[in-house]
């Protein structure tokens, strides 16, 4: 059991943690549409601003002629890119090249570019960016990856040729750049002599789709400055930038004290925290025009990637048993946007699915290609999705040897500690025990199994570490405040139930119910539950456990300072009821059911109401001791989860259905089941969606995306999902609360269903596996 | 503090502050305000002779009669934000996809995303807010709440709309029914198999000893 380092990390006896069907914290204002978000803000008297949009997929803007635009009724303001206020403006994040932060050219269809007017109305601002006269400087693009490649491919960013994606992780090659191509490598032991050696050596290609997921919510925000009487002059109230309130208040050399903002709901983010133009830009535009400004994104506008596309070509060469003795990863990626080979490429060499493996000779060669395919500013989710290089891996030597996928991951896997060590991993072999219970689990070879109305059967499974980062330190506070207990927070709320997990948490160290600790939203406050992957609920509530213990001591304290010096009787309202704790010592007491208890005498008690009408504040600054996911990167093992899954292809329609998902995952301990739940069916549906619904197209001539909207992007809906079985094995190996660790994303998957397809029909089908792909992969079309 | 009794006040509120916002006749085209729909529309004859003029829509909307200047190029759910304040129904896909932004028109389920402003007039409209504010509906909130048929929440107004109507017309639906009634709307956060669950109970409490 982890958490030793914590207070109570080893509790056996929960009251409130574990329990189902507690509401979370704002759950009724987001379903009463009370709540508000970004784009829902307006304020009285405000101007709308509109960016002018590229209609090129690579292109610079030579000069651009804004008279007849001026010139139209209702039009306010037209800012140029070379305009001073807006060559001043800097990109508050670390990423992307150091072009400015409002560009001329532009290395994407539908970027914001050069010019951004604000007007009376969202109309008049089309009409007046209709009436630009705009001359235009067209390159050729690159939207095909393996093109782009070539070293005679034009170049997707002609402006900026030699700039590298920078990234806090990525392990880039020392040399010049090629072309649209940086390269980065990681080599671990003597791959080609072990691939020699090998009795069996198989080669596969895998293709990593690019997957849209955006976030529901276009992004938009409003801000207008205003003077206070306390605050002084000129402070900037801005919406729709939650959680980067600070960080847009420094763009524009605004203190944290002078920035208001009252909005909390964020909408769903899913590993996405970049911010958006529009979220930057009104604060100038409102300086500028005197008056408040929005800027909101239409729905095409904002249809960002979730995941880049890649083209994985593996080598594997494994013994008789299955043993994986040597692995060989040829990558070609997607840069993203601006060139950033950010999470999504070159840092998943760091933590790859391979190092799970006690396979010690492994190469991880990329490269990482610009291209004018996709918008996103911080580019693309990271190992969950291409984690399936190594599921596959497992696959194809089964399916080589004839042997049940499952135990080939069995035999490769390496214990806790390291490569070379060959115990078994306690989680690991919980889930994949509950999991074979739980599918029925029975392996067939590929297209031996039929069901009784003629469809194929298949099935997958697949593993992850279960990976949480505890990088971030978390800064909490507590009051006991007019007896209650107070929790305040900035939020921001994103739909994961972070500060549900940490209320119930206090509750369960303070000795109340879930209902009793009161959650206070305020943007000034500065503990927030996020922190990267799944800190956000496991990690902040491992500090929160340590917060909660240390105002339980100064309740306890006040409490028998109440006893021994009473204060005098207040004139106002009942008397206090009889303090009996005179003469005790903080160690002879308890908080049981919202009374203070003597441990040894449970009949003398105070309620905790009443315990003291002092103000009580605790803090506690800290994290929870480094994971071993990030210590090892894969190298070292503690809690994983298993997923699995079953289809039915008719190979008369080509189509396929997803007979159901399971999933046994260890989230060590699991501390709110409701939200667990969903997250995993969450998870599986994205997985769904990406395998067999969800394709961008664009027009190889022009570079122009075809589907950036929800007609021709197909989202599953309710009636496409599966159903998802789910048992929650809880070893308590995590790092945070009690044990406890993040699962969320990383059951994510680019190829589970796909693999269960080519074990239904014996052919592969690259993701997403339409009707139509089924159909010709069986030679029927 | 989002509280049960604090969210349907707020509810309530928003529902209540709605009147007939024509206390300010303003030119979407200059920003010049008038006392009254004439005067408005005697300005747009003279200075803007070739854009169309703002035009008065009456309806009934959660209960009360309202009259709006829209544009009539507007659709609905830009005028519940903008003129109404009521922001439950989400612009989230603009193109009649997604049902975030169902309400309730003559009892039946429509996006306001593609529904003009214009098409709404003399019609009777519900939405989420209206049912929020509504305590015979509470047990829906209820339960919405108590199963997280909800994550980042941005979709969920759309849902509750759709449930309500479902109720509306099948106080005791099967799984599969809710999960037809609901098929319209797409929550990216993968709700789905929470609404049925939290439908099926809010029906119970809703029509308990047969008081539909």
């Amino acid at each position: 059991m982890a958490d030793l380092v914590g207070i109570n990390g080893q509790r056996e006896n929960f009251k409130v943690v574990g329990k189902h069907n507690l509401p979370g914290k704002v759950s009724y204002a987001l379903a009463s549409g009370v709540a508000k978000f970004g784009v829902d803000y307006a304020l009285p008297g405000m101007l709308h601003a509109k960016f002018l949009r590229s209609p090129y997929a690579n292109a610079r803007v030579l000069s651009v002629d804004a008279s007849k635009a001026k010139a139209l009724p209702g039009v306010v303001d037209i800012v140029m890119w070379d305009d001073p206020d807006m060559i001043a403006l800097k990109p508050p994040g670390p990423f992307g090249p150091t072009r400015p932060w409002l560009d001329n050219y532009a290395d994407q269809e539908g970027i914001e570019v050069a010019v951004i007017v604000v007007a009376e109305d969202e109309d008049i601002c089309e009409e007046a960016l209709r009436l630009l006269d705009v001359e235009w400087e067209v390159y050729p693009h690159v939207v095909d990856i393996l093109k782009g490649k070539e070293i005679d491919a034009p170049l997707a960013r002609p402006t900026d040729p030699l700039f590298h994606g920078k990234d806090m992780f990525a392990r880039l090659v020392d040399e010049p750049k090629r072309g649209n191509v940086s390269r980065a490598i990681t080599v671990q032991g003597d791959v080609d002599k072990a691939m020699e050696e090998a009795e069996h050596v198989l080669e596969y290609k895998l293709v990593l789709p690019t997957f849209a997921s955006h976030v529901p919510n276009p992004p938009a925000s409003v801000a207008q400055w205003f003077d206070d009487p306390y605050t002084g002059p000129n402070n900037l109230h801005i919406e729709g930038a939650v959680q980067r309130r600070d960080s847009v208040g420094r763009m524009y050399g605004v203190p944290d004290h002078k920035t208001f903002q009252y909005g909390i709901f964020q909408g769903g983010k899913y590993c996405d925290w970049g911010m958006r133009r529009s979220q930057e830009i009104t604060p100038l535009l409102a300086r500028r025009t005197g008056r408040p400004v929005r800027c909101s994104e239409k729905r095409e506008e904002a249809f960002d990637f979730l995941m880049n596309q890649r083209y994985i070509y593996m080598k594997i060469g494994f013994d008789k048993d299955g043993l994986i003795s040597a692995i060989d990863d040829y990558s070609i990626a997607d840069g993203g946007i601006d060139g950033n080979a950010s999470f999504g490429t070159a840092n998943d060499q760091g933590y790859g699915p391979y190092y799970t493996m006690k396979c010690l000779n492994i190469r991880q060669n990329m490269d990482i290609v610009d291209s004018n395919r996709g918008k996103m500013r911080l580019s693309g989710q990271h190992c969950p999705f291409n984690w399936d290089s190594g599921t596959m891996a497992i696959y194809l030597v089964a399916e080589k040897l004839g042997k049940d996928p499952i135990d080939i991951a069995k035999l490769n896997l390496h214990g806790p500690d390291s490569q070379e060590d060959m115990r078994p991993v306690r989680s690991f072999d919980e889930c994949l025990d509950e999991g074979r219970k739980l599918m029925n689990w029975s392996w067939h070879a590929s297209g031996t199994k039929k069901l009784p109305d003629g469809r194929y059967h298949g099935a997958a499974f697949r593993y992850q570490i279960c990976p949480r980062h505890a990088f971030s330190g978390y800064n909490c506070k507590l009051e006991f405040r007019n007896g209650q207990i107070v929790l305040p927070t900035q939020g921001p709320v994103t739909g994961i139930f972070a500060v549900e997990c940490n209320a119930m948490v206090v509750a369960e160290e303070l000795g109340v119910g879930y209902d009793d600790v009161v959650v206070e939203f305020n943007f000034r406050e500065r503990f927030t539950p996020v922190g990267g992957g799944s800190d956000g609920s496991t990690a902040s509530a491992w500090a929160m456990k340590e917060c909660a213990n240390i105002l339980k001591k100064q309740i306890l304290e006040a409490t028998i300072e109440g006893a021994n010096n009473p204060p005098p009787p207040s004139f106002f309202g009942p008397p206090p009821p009889a303090n009996p704790f005179k003469g005790f010592k903080v160690e002879d007491l308890d908080i049981v059911d919202k009374m203070i208890v003597a441990k040894d005498d449970p009949s003398k008690s105070l309620p905790l109401a009443m315990a003291t009408m002092d103000h009580l504040v605790a803090t506690y600054s800290g994290r929870p001791p480094a994971a071993i996911w990030s210590l090892g990167m894969g190298k070292m093992l503690d809690t994983m989860n298993t997923a699995y899954c079953e289809v039915a292809v008719d190979p008369e329609t080509g189509e396929v259905e997803v007979l159901r998902f399971g999933v046994v995952a260890d989230p060590g301990l699991v501390l709110r089941p409701t939200s667990l739940e969903s997250q995993i069916d969450q998870v599986m549906f994205f997985s769904q969606g990406c395998q067999l619904l969800e394709e961008y197209v664009y027009d190889e001539r022009t570079g122009v995306r075809l589907n950036n909207n929800m007609i021709d992007y197909k989202k599953p809906g309710m009636l496409d999902v599966a159903h998802v079985d789910r048992k929650f094995v809880e070893t308590r190996d995590g790092n945070a609360a009690y044990g406890a660790s993040g699962v969320s994303h990383s059951m994510a998957n680019t190829h589970m269903v796909v693999i269960a397809i080519h074990n239904a029909i014996g052919v592969w089908v690259d993701p997403p596996a339409t009707p139509d792909k089924i159909l010709k992969a069986l030679g029927k079309a | 503090m989002y509280t049960p009794e604090s969210t349907q006040a707020a509810a309530y509120q928003l529902v209540n502050s709605v009147t007939s916002p024509m206390d300010q006749f303003k030119c979407s085209v200059c920003s010049s305000v008038f006392a009254n729909y004439d005067s408005l529309r005697r300005h747009y004859d003279t200075e803007h002779p070739h854009d169309v003029a703002p035009v008065v829509v009456a309806l009934h909307l959660n209960g009360k009669h309202c009259e709006i200047v829209v544009n009539p190029h507007w659709t609905f759910q830009r005028a519940l934000q903008y003129k109404f304040g009521l922001t439950g129904a989400k612009h989230m896909c603009d193109k009649g996809v997604c049902g975030s932004c169902t309400v309730i028109i003559d009892g039946r389920s429509v996006l306001s995303c593609t529904t003009l402003a214009v098409e709404v007039a003399g019609k009777t409209v519900q939405t989420v807010e209206g049912i929020a504010a509504d305590p015979k509906w509470k047990p829906l909130i209820d339960a919405y709440c108590k199963w997280d048929a909800m994550q980042c929440g941005y979709c969920t107004p759309g849902f509750m709309v759709a449930a309500k109507n479902l109720l509306d017309k099948n106080p005791d639906p099967t799984e599969q029914e809710c999960r037809e009634a609901l098929a319209g709307n797409i929550c990216i956060c993968g709700t789905y198999p929470r609404h049925a669950q939290a439908i099926l109970e809010a029906a119970k409490e809703i029509y308990k000893g047969g008081n539909a």
